[in-house]
């Protein structure tokens, strides 16, 4: 996005010029001198103190309510206690080991978009179609195709007729604790590839063609293609799409959770953002939740400096 | 030669993948058409004849309607108010020189990465002290703090391409610094702020969490915390599960068949600009 020239309609302002009544030094003209000056403070100040108050401020806050006491101690500093529940909650324990699942499934869920972006902008058949197609999921909110797959899933839906089709099993896609948290990243990641895949078509229309014809007049096969031009080429975009669907993963599988398995079977598709709101809202433990919270904000901080530091190095050998 | 055979073979499993892309929703759509028995005998068919009153029925009986407007309030007014504060500050951010500039941009820079669930709990505290929980001005408030961040960010890298010529000139045509803002900077933003403000509506519109949260009267519900309880009511009368979920999706589906290209420029203007 580019702004586009102004119609010269938009230049002539009205009112009369300034030059004149500066110099005079009226009152008017003082007032006048003195509100341009705070006009940036004005412009800026509703967005400051939103964010200041309800979103930094809230952080602080936070971090303060996790030192204090739920229920009976509610209000009186417990210092550390609320972390030693948690980890001592078998439920927070497995929310951390699905966040390692998700880290150890990230590198897929970065190269499946990353690989169809290629071909896209390789122009394969149809490309226009796929770009489309694929993007749509994306705009959907996690409920509704949480919904939807509730059916597909289903004990006696489509997906285990088809594999009963296949001569294969029926599988409990949502009821089986080995299996469930796996649905539902799956179910996240095909909502989700499609806005990565615009990310990186986004990265690809910035790369140099000539640097791909050059390759391939070299004889460069279309992996080694990938490997030393385009992975070099898009590094930023690579990046960049590692941290938001790191975040992505972290924090906007909720309303799948919400929907699709409520956290079970035997609390096994918790992740830390549903732990919160499950202390929060259905335990009335919010100091507790706090705690979880700072948990999940040092996981972030972390996830993304390593990712941001691993990246920038595979990035210097190339 | 082989190399066009190749783009063939690639073609055929990326058109497979677009297949499982859109069978989802068609599924929906199909099962939201039957009639409750012909989904308990065969779930996969076409549906003969279209049962159209499936949608009347999701509409009427669980305030669907009444979802459906209270989630119009809240979206309107949050993106209406995200982009007049969003482009101030943008404006600011980008054209002005002023003290403290460089430090204002860097504390909203840093509110982009904190998210809504790891302050969640002192905020419902903070609106509840305010009296905000359960009211419309509440959740837009909460809407407005959460996606405004991302709405500064996006005006601000926006707002630096203009050339301060423009400025300087309307500056010499007598104008003053709100008049920049209106005579030249809202209409020239009117592209980036298109784009923000479908990606900030899709936002609103499609989160749960946040809603759940600020509005937990069963009168103040949005659509998709609606959409939710659906399941628990029509847990033996799937068509009409699926009709409620039909219908919660149609307005984002409008929007992405004649809006998709703003969509994108939204969400890769942050890829681009960082």
């Amino acid at each position: 996005m580019r702004p586009a020239e102004p119609r010269p309609a938009d230049r002539t302002g009205a009112g009369e010029p300034v030059a004149g009544a500066a110099t005079s030094g009226s009152r008017k003209a003082r007032d006048g001198r003195r509100a341009e000056r705070l006009a940036p403070y004005v412009l800026i100040a509703p967005a400051l103190l939103i964010i200041v108050g309800l979103r930094l401020w809230p952080l602080m806050l936070g971090v303060n309510f996790s030192l204090t006491g739920d229920g009976e101690r509610n209000g009186t500093s417990v210092g550390l206690d609320n972390y030693a529940d948690l980890f001592d909650d078998p439920l927070f324990r497995t929310a951390l080991r699905n966040v390692g699942l998700l880290v150890l499934l990230l590198p897929v869920a970065v190269a499946l978009p990353g690989l169809l972006a290629t071909f896209i902008y390789l122009r394969v058949p149809g490309h226009r179609l796929f770009r489309s197609v694929y993007f749509f999921p994306a705009v959907l909110s996690p409920v509704i195709v949480g919904a939807i797959f509730n059916l597909l899933l289903a004990y006696d839906g489509p997906l285990n007729a088809v594999l009963g089709g296949a001569g294969a099993g029926p599988v409990d896609w949502l009821g089986d604790p080995r299996v469930a948290v796996f649905a539902v990243v799956g179910v996240h990641v095909w909502a989700t590839f499609g806005m990565a895949l615009v990310v990186f078509l986004a990265g690809f229309a910035t790369l140099d063609p000539a640097l791909l014809d050059a390759a391939r007049v070299d004889g460069a096969s279309l992996p080694q293609s990938i490997r030393h031009v385009i992975i070099p080429g898009l590094a930023r975009t690579i990046q960049f799409v590692f941290v938001t669907t790191m975040i992505g993963m972290l924090t906007s599988m909720f309303g799948l959770l919400y929907v699709m398995t409520g956290g079970g079977p035997e609390g096994s598709t918790y992740l830390p953002e549903y732990y919160i709101w499950v202390q929060q809202g259905q335990m009335n433990r919010p100091a507790l939740a706090s705690a979880a919270s700072t948990v999940l904000f040092l996981i972030m901080l972390v996830v993304g400096l390593v990712q941001i530091h691993l990246l920038r190095r595979v990035g210097r050998e190339d | 030669m082989s190399r066009r055979l190749g783009r063939w073979l690639v073609a055929v499993p990326m058109a497979v993948l677009a297949l499982a892309t859109v069978y989802p929703l068609l599924f929906a759509a199909n099962v939201a058409m039957k009639t409750r028995r012909e989904y308990i005998l065969d779930r996969f068919s076409l549906t003969g004849t279209l049962h159209w009153e499936n949608l009347g029925i999701a509409w009427n009986s669980v305030g669907m309607a009444r979802y459906f407007v209270n989630s119009l309030v809240v979206v309107a007014g949050a993106v209406a108010l995200l982009l007049i504060i969003g482009s101030m500050a943008g404006f600011a951010l980008s054209q002005l020189r002023f003290r403290g500039s460089t430090a204002l941009f860097l504390i909203c820079l840093a509110a982009l990465f904190i998210p809504f669930q790891v302050i969640m709990v002192p905020l419902a505290r903070t609106m509840a002290d305010l009296g905000l929980i359960d009211t419309y001005p509440g959740l837009i408030l909460a809407y407005v703090a959460q996606f405004l961040p991302f709405t500064v960010f996006l005006m601000t890298s926006y707002y630096r391409a203009v050339p301060s010529e423009i400025i300087d000139a309307a500056r010499i045509d007598g104008n003053t610094v709100y008049g920049v803002y209106r005579r030249i900077m809202l209409p020239m933003g009117a592209p980036a702020l298109l784009s923000v403000g479908i990606l900030n509506a899709l936002f609103c519109w499609n989160d749960v969490l946040i809603s759940l949260l600020m509005m937990p009267s069963a009168d103040h519900r949005t659509l998709m915390v609606g959409v939710t309880s659906l399941r628990g009511q029509y847990s033996d009368d799937i068509p009409t599960f699926a009709a409620g979920v039909l219908i919660a999706a149609v307005p984002v589906l409008v929007t992405y068949l004649f809006l998709q290209r703003q969509i994108a420029d939204g969400v890769t203007a942050g890829a681009t600009k960082g």
